[in-house]
């Protein structure tokens, strides 16, 4: 002040606000608005906002005096992954993650084809999603899944034959129990033809599969599909992670080759926003608790554990492997690297979707502004296909040679060598999920003795 | 690829929209998806791998003491060696009997068999003498199959086309997601059948149970006797004279044409109340549409 005595900055809050609600903070109280206009659940994409205990709970514990380190990087760490061990012709990958199935229809055709020439550079496989094959997608795929969904979009056995892999849709983990949904914004004539829908309906598919109801059919089932396709190809169920331990000993009886588990950080192209949010279990979890029902059985070795679900990077991978996983199937990690979310020149976020890049989930509306989760053929031209696939094989090929570095780390000179041994978690919620102990003790929440679990 | 306005390819044929889509039309193992898009194509059996089979050249496969591994692969290596038409004695209620055949050939099962019977085809003409268990037929391409007696529940879940047939009564969830080609029933079928159908045609002579046709996208349903009740967003619709001719041929075809004639028969199509249930919110449909 001009008359020299200490200036005093006023509080920047109000003092005689009593405090805000945390149950019913602003975002609530506009979602309940926004629900009492409109009748009914809102619908968007990308995969659950809320926080969850999940990879970045984990740590590793790499070799020091007591564990011998491999040389990071010189020596051999293998990677080769094998899916469905049993089967005449197992799925033989250089690495262990490869691109988990999204639709023709949810995604463009731009889209599909650059994962599937990304995916084959890299030395692994893609898989069909719903919706039935586009051509394009098998002749560039090196190793292809054929989806064999609740709805039977375009399932043909003229395809099936082509295929190197049949997954059995049961379930996805960012909406447990509930089937696919495309908006009609993204049922073009062509998707509604490969689907046998009429153009334009918002598409939702059914959540049980029409011609097997429980486990005893859905064995039979098994039987009729390796019949088709002469008991060459690996059979797997991809489930959406629920009442883990039990559902998949109840898999392992219906005797596939491979299960699949997608953890509630999986993504969507569409689904009911509070599906995403409130169904399903996290990835760590699902996966330790998958891999003891596939040993309690006697199973290791024989029935591949693929997991999916929240694997952002190298770190990610070589933790679900420790935990148990035999490979790694990516959905929304590799769209980023397609190019969702990242602010390209010919893109105009705020205008086009109503959302700043980095914080977009409006896949289901058919308006991708990058041309990855879009019907619209100005969209698309959005996407290179060309540049899109060398950005898939890099990413790939990264997230590979990641988890090779924590590999080596803890001294193993195989990526699948990788053991929950090699983990600690960092707070009590990842050590009762993941059954590892929390780091700096030998207390694992819930386990008097890790070592025996 | 040049950008394609909605306008111009609402003018194009499906052949010229697939390539401007870019689909592109490279043969993968004989087959294109233009030529699968194909509603007029009859012929389905230009598959490279297609055995030519000659239906006068005759031969049976007695299933008894085999696996059903067994029966499919004598099929497979008979028809490899150009015979157009096996029976298949004592199957006994085999599971998964005769799946994936995808090409021609008659095919006579003499007897009953279990599960998928029949299952993933795309061409051979069937005759089952006896019954046969939970979905028959499933996700049939085309050709006929004709089943002489009762069939279990899910008969034909998602065939995409060709016609199956049942003389007699059938169980629930009769033609499932169907997606095209047409089912008949000689008797009664059970409750939710033609559930979230999308094409085709099902046709039941007797009486239908609860919940018929629910959520159906499309297609149509006919029915000879009482509905238990319609499911979700099915309706009835009028039965003109093109459904008349249409069930008189088909009936007649497989000779299950009833006594008192087709005028009698209730029509069954979708509401299309739930075709856009899920849409974009006011405010997306602002920045979008």
């Amino acid at each position: 002040m001009a008359d020299g005595s200490p200036t005093k900055k006023p509080l920047d809050r109000d003092v005689n606000r009593i405090g805000d609600s945390f149950i019913f903070p602003p975002r609530v109280m506009d979602d309940i608005h926004i629900k009492a206009e409109l009748g009914r659940y809102r619908m968007r994409g990308f995969s659950l906002f809320k926080k969850i205990p999940h990879w970045d709970d984990l740590t590793f514990l790499p070799g020091t005096l007591t564990r011998f380190v491999i040389e990071g990087y010189r020596e051999k760490c293998e990677t080769k992954t094998v899916i469905g061990p049993r089967a005449k012709t197992p799925i033989e990958l250089d690495i262990p993650v490869y691109v988990t199935g999204m639709s023709f229809g949810a995604l463009s055709y731009e889209a599909k084809t650059a994962l599937a020439r990304g995916a084959t550079m890299a030395g692994t496989a893609t898989c069909s999603g719903e919706g039935g094959m586009i051509p394009d997608e098998r002749r560039y795929s090196s190793k292809w899944f054929y989806q064999c969904i609740q709805s039977r979009y375009g399932f043909n056995p003229n395809h099936l034959v082509l295929a190197d892999g049949c997954e059995f849709f049961i379930g996805q983990g960012c909406k447990v129990g509930l089937g696919g949904h495309l908006m009609g914004q993204k049922v073009t004539d062509q998707v509604a033809e490969m689907r046998s829908l009429p153009a334009g309906i918002d598409q939702r598919s059914p959540a049980r599969h029409p011609d097997w109801l429980g486990p005893d059919d859905l064995a039979l089932k098994i039987q009729e599909i390796r019949e088709a396709t002469d008991w060459q190809i690996p059979i797997q169920l991809k489930l959406g992670a629920a009442r883990v331990y039990d559902d998949v000993r109840m898999a392992v009886k219906c005797d596939p080759d491979s299960i699949y588990i997608d953890g509630m950080e999986g993504g969507t192209g569409a689904g009911p926003h509070l599906a995403t949010e409130d169904t399903g279990v996290p990835g760590m979890a699902a996966i330790r608790q998958a891999r003891k029902a596939i040993d309690d059985l006697g199973k290791r070795g024989e029935i591949s554990l693929v997991y999916a679900g929240g694997i952002r990077n190298g770190a990610d991978v070589a933790k679900a492997i420790a935990l148990g996983a035999d490979a790694i199937a990516l959905g929304h990690s590799v769209m980023m690297a397609l190019n969702c979310n990242k602010d390209i020149p010919e893109a105009n976020y705020p205008e086009e979707i109503g959302a700043e890049p980095g914080y977009c989930y409006h896949c289901h509306t058919g308006r991708c502004p990058v041309g990855v989760a879009t019907q619209d053929p100005a969209l698309r031209e959005r996407l290179d296909p060309d540049e899109a696939a060398e950005r898939v094989y890099n990413f790939l090929h990264t997230l590979t040679i990641e988890a090779q570095l924590f590999a080596r780390a803890c001294g193993k000179t195989h990526l699948h060598s990788l053991e929950p041994e090699d983990l600690a978690a960092l707070t009590m919620e990842a050590s009762a999920m993941a059954g590892v102990p929390l780091a700096g003790t030998n207390h694992t929440v819930g386990i008097e003795d890790y070592h025996h679990l | 690829m040049a950008s394609v306005s909605d306008a111009e390819l609402k003018a194009m044929t499906q052949e010229e929209r697939v390539k401007a889509l870019g689909m592109t039309t490279e043969q993968l193992t004989g087959k294109s998806l233009y030529m699968e898009f194909d509603p007029d194509a009859l012929e389905r059996f230009e598959y490279p791998w297609a055995p030519v089979v000659d239906f006068n050249k005759r031969t049976e496969v007695d299933c008894d003491g085999k696996t059903t591994t067994e029966v499919n692969e004598s099929i497979r290596a008979l028809m490899a060696e150009g015979y157009g038409t096996i029976v298949l004695q004592n199957p006994r209620g085999m599971h998964s009997l005769g799946v994936g055949i995808l090409s021609k050939l008659n095919l006579i099962v003499e007897g009953s068999t279990g599960y998928f019977a029949v299952g993933l085809i795309d061409g051979p003409n069937v005759r089952i003498t006896g019954r046969v268990g939970w979905s028959c037929g499933e996700n049939m391409m085309s050709g006929t199959v004709m089943i002489e007696k009762n069939a279990g529940s899910t008969f034909g879940a998602a065939i995409r086309g060709g016609d199956l047939v049942c003389r007699g009564s059938v169980g629930s969830r009769t033609g499932i997601d169907m997606k095209g080609g047409t089912i008949i029933v000689g008797g009664d079928t059970g409750a939710l059948s033609g559930f979230m159908m999308q094409r085709g045609r099902m046709v039941v002579c007797g009486n239908a149970g609860k919940n018929l046709g629910d959520s159906m996208y499309d297609g149509t349903i006919y029915v000879g006797g009482e509905i238990r009740s319609c499911g979700v967003d099915a309706v009835e619709a009028e039965l003109t004279q093109l459904d008349k001719d249409w069930l008189t041929r088909k009936l007649t075809q497989y000779g299950m044409m009833p006594e008192k004639g087709v005028d009698h028969f209730t029509k069954i199509v979708a509401g299309k109340q739930l075709w856009n249930y899920d849409n974009l919110e006011p405010n997306e449909k602002k920045l979008i549409l």
